[in-house]
């Protein structure tokens, strides 16, 4: 027990360490990239004096690690700072977005796991039959290489032409009630959990067929349990620990995924957000929006951990998961 | 069409080839493509499409838009420096005058003006009009924004010319003295810049103008949401009437192209804006849309680098050659499916602008552009040639000029940037961190308001890539106090061509604006020409159906 709860410790310090590097890392990248705000924001038509006022203004020209300092004290004490462009605080822009994304990411979510885990199951049980190993494959190839922009061009285009009451060219504001929302944001969770799924399909098939292979599994055969049975009780328990390591990686892949999704579905979610910011070169947005999500998904790399250290306490021995 | 002596068709069928490969991945039209299905034709002279009147209905408008402007000094419409700002705040704010279908200055804030000599304006002012707030318009409130504007040092100052005084004459007159002539003084009032604002609000600080918009115009904001909405709700006390069509109009901002043709596809919006000229074909076959390609005078150009050391384009025999390869008419062909025009330095839909046919490149040959790269050794190195990403036309302009030039000798590599980047490398650095880069020039009203560009003492962005000339500066200057028509004409004729021989900054094109409308939700009225990029000047006058 002890173990577990100094491994549980461990594996806190180590996930505000990754946060602590990721926010260096943006603020370093950001400042980085050629092009500053005030030549977005200035234009061409402005002189070199107007410039480097706007930069005095905004303390840009300041050595950057004064400027990272002053940052993270502010993000510390819970303020993440003021848009440039607007002139808002950005914590109360982003509560304003993240309904929109947190809604994109957990429909996609469900489709993943509502599709995905069954559809994982079924090939990985008929794994051994040609037609059904073979759509599965088949499926999850496509699910996995085709881009999410070039799905969701397409989406928009065949769904503006034939709509079916869904929305492709609207705002999906959450204050005007749940169907309009739902409607606005079915068409992107869809294509925005294409890949997750193919992704969830292929890895719990895989899992599936390492279980169905176990002496238990064959022992359960031998009792006379049914098929339905034996997979309820042995392969999807057994199976349960690398989708739940998957789901990790998937969340972070639909976090990314929603910057994309977003901003081709025009939804004022926080992937669209940073997205505007970058090309701003709003330098508060990017770097709050950006050390948000890093947040997210160590915060839920973390939860996973646990719960999987619950499941299996070798993982917190060991580090591995036991079969 | 040009002379024989530049058609190249060979060359041409190359260029379009490689764009048409390039297009398969970008979604632009196939090159020299028909747009199909849609014949551009105006409804009324002056007009691609007039308003309905027999339409008596009122309700909300939904408009969406490419991108929303940000401002570094707020909602402030003196120093707003963007096509975008004016056009929404001119739906709060008006001017003095205002400018019509064929670019003639038409009344607005001012009923009437006089010029008794060629210095002197006296401006005689609708005091019926209000102010939002219900206040009156005063003089005090015309002459406190002029002068304002004048001692604000902005871009706009600048396009107001050398104004002298600006002082009230009557209860409703004011006399503005210029120091010298200066023919685009009517036009540079006509913009949103000239706004005529609530002064003794400003003044006693009840009214902080780069937060609030408090105008006499049509429309009040309800509602912003930088980069992403904004509400208009129409003014009821507006001088012009309560019965305006649009009462609620919202502008939603929509960066993709495809997303804002889905949506006016699908019902979503009203009407939309559009930059790739595919959208005339894309949308101008389903039913219930139009489409119609706006004359802007905005205008792509190619910045020649002459400032950059050691390089080939310091020599202006050099630069003349290259602009000599560059053929206007092919990227109209090509790159617009023939939806645009060629232009000298002053936007040839102005009045008084110079024939393209007629400058000094167009008449040489392609023949004497080859031997100058030759003898001069420039086409040793390869040239970068920069553009940026958010509009995706310029890159493929870009490959055509990289073919055009290709055939006198001279390599080019083109390289994309975000807006940052490229603002960064072409108007920040100096000398400019390029050798070509491809942009585009608001072209206003008024020639003169866009040749003073070439001129880098009074254009301090292009110091970085333009060396100065006396002699083409002087030929500015005098287009600008020219008033007498004829006169001005010859004058721009000569300027066209002295800047056409220094080659530093090389016009292309007129920039097309393509406006879809839904004819179920909206009945537009929109002019064939614009200056301003306002493509909602007239929606006043929509109409609705409805009773």
């Amino acid at each position: 027990m002890l173990q577990i709860l100094r491994w549980s410790a461990g594996r806190v310090v180590s996930a505000l360490i990754t946060l602590l590097g990721v926010s260096v890392l943006i603020f370093v990248a950001i400042r980085l990239m050629p092009g500053g705000y005030e030549d977005i924001v200035l234009g061409p038509l402005a002189s070199a004096e107007e410039r480097e006022m706007l930069a005095e203004a905004y303390g840009l020209n300041q050595p950057i690690f004064v400027q990272y300092f002053a940052w993270i004290g502010q993000v510390l004490t819970g303020e993440l700072g003021t848009s440039y462009v607007t002139q808002t605080s950005v914590s109360g822009e982003m509560l304003a977005r993240i309904p929109v994304t947190a809604m994109l990411t957990i429909m996609a979510m469900a489709v993943t796991l509502l599709i995905g885990v069954p559809l994982g199951i079924w090939t990985g049980v008929r794994s051994g039959a040609k037609r059904g190993g073979a759509l599965g494959r088949v499926v999850s190839s496509i699910g996995i290489s085709v881009p999410e922009f070039v799905l969701g061009s397409i989406v928009i285009f065949l769904f503006s032409q034939f709509s079916l009451g869904l929305k492709v060219g609207g705002f999906a504001s959450i204050g005007t009630g749940f169907w309009p929302t739902f409607q606005a944001l079915l068409l992107p969770a869809l294509v925005l959990s294409v890949f997750c799924v193919a992704a969830t399909a292929r890895t719990t098939r895989d899992a599936v067929m390492g279980v169905l292979v176990e002496p238990h599994i064959t022992a359960a055969v031998a009792r006379g349990e049914t098929a339905w049975h034996i997979v309820r009780h042995h392969v999807v328990r057994n199976a349960g620990i690398p989708i739940l390591t998957l789901l990790g990686t998937i969340t972070a892949y639909l976090l990314g995924g929603a910057v994309i999704i977003e901003t081709l579905f025009n939804l004022p979610g926080l992937g669209s957000f940073m997205v505007t910011g970058l090309g701003r070169r709003d330098f508060a947005v990017v770097q709050a929006t950006v050390l948000f999500a890093a947040a997210v998904f160590v915060t839920l790399s973390l939860v996973l951990d646990l719960i999987t250290s619950a499941l299996d306490p070798r993982v917190a021995v060991t580090g591995k998961a036991g079969s | 069409m040009l002379n024989n002596q530049r058609t190249r068709p060979r060359a041409a069928a190359g260029a379009a080839l490689a764009l048409s490969l390039a297009c398969v991945l970008t979604s632009c039209a196939a090159p020299g493509a028909e747009t199909g299905g849609v014949e551009q034709s105006e409804e009324a002279p002056g007009f691609l499409a007039v308003a309905d009147e027999s339409l008596t209905g009122e309700g909300a408008l939904t408009v969406q838009l490419d991108y929303d402007t940000s401002e570094a000094d707020g909602l402030d419409p003196q120093t707003a420096q963007t096509a975008r700002s004016w056009m929404i705040m001119g739906l709060v704010y008006e001017t003095l005058v205002t400018t019509d279908e064929n670019f003639e200055i038409q009344p607005a804030l001012a009923t009437s003006w006089e010029q008794p000599d060629d210095t002197t304006y006296v401006f005689t002012i609708d005091t019926a009009a209000t102010f939002s707030n219900g206040r009156p318009l005063t003089v005090d409130d015309v002459v406190g924004s002029l002068e304002r504007q004048m001692a604000s040092m902005s871009v706009w100052s600048g396009q107001m010319g050398p104004v002298e005084s600006i002082e009230a004459t009557g209860d409703d007159q004011v006399t503005v003295t210029l120091s010298s002539p200066y023919a685009p003084f009517l036009a540079a009032l006509a913009n949103t810049p000239a706004a005529i604002l609530p002064m003794q609000e400003v003044n006693d600080g009840s009214v902080d103008l780069t937060t609030t918009m408090l105008g006499t115009g049509p429309y009040l904001v309800s509602d912003h949401r930088q980069d992403e909405s904004w509400t208009f709700m129409a003014n009821p006390d507006w001088r012009g009437g309560d019965d305006l069509a649009v009462q609620t109009l919202e502008l939603q901002i929509v960066d993709q192209e495809s997303t804002r043709q889905a949506a006016l596809r699908e019902g979503s919006t009203g009407m939309a804006n559009f930059v790739n000229i595919d959208s005339l074909s894309q949308l101008g076959g389903n039913e219930g849309l139009r489409v119609v390609n706006q004359t802007q005078s905005d205008l792509y150009y190619v910045f020649v680098n002459s400032q950059k050391p050691d390089s080939p384009l310091n020599d202006q025999d050099v630069r003349f050659a290259i602009n000599t390869a560059i053929d206007r008419q092919a990227i109209a062909d090509i790159v617009f499916a023939g939806e645009t025009s060629p232009t000298g330095i002053t936007p040839s839909n102005l009045p008084g602008a110079c024939l393209v046919d007629e400058l000094p490149s167009e008449q040489a040959t392609i023949e004497d552009a080859k031997a100058v790269i030759e003898e001069s050794g420039a086409g040793d190195a390869a040239l970068d040639l920069v553009v940026y990403t958010s509009e995706p036309v310029m890159a493929q302009i870009a490959q055509l000029v990289q073919q055009q030039l290709a055939e006198i000798g001279v390599t080019v590599e083109i390289e994309q940037f975000d807006t940052a980047t490229y603002n960064e490398r072409v108007f920040t650095a100096q000398p400019g961190e390029f050798d070509l880069s491809i942009g585009w020039f608001a072209g206003y009203t008024d020639p003169s308001m866009v040749t003073k560009w070439w001129n880098p003492e009074q254009a301090f962005f292009n110091v970085g890539f333009t060396g100065v000339h006396e002699d083409l500066n002087a030929l500015i200057a005098e287009g600008a106090s020219e008033s007498d028509p004829s006169a001005r004409a010859e004058v721009l004729t000569e300027l066209c061509a002295s800047a056409d021989e220094y080659s530093e900054i090389v016009p292309l094109v007129h920039r097309p604006s393509i406006i879809g409308f839904d004819t179920a939700a909206v009945s537009p009225t929109i002019q064939s020409n614009e200056g301003y990029g306002d493509i909602l000047r007239n929606i006043v006058d929509y109409r609705i159906a409805g009773e």
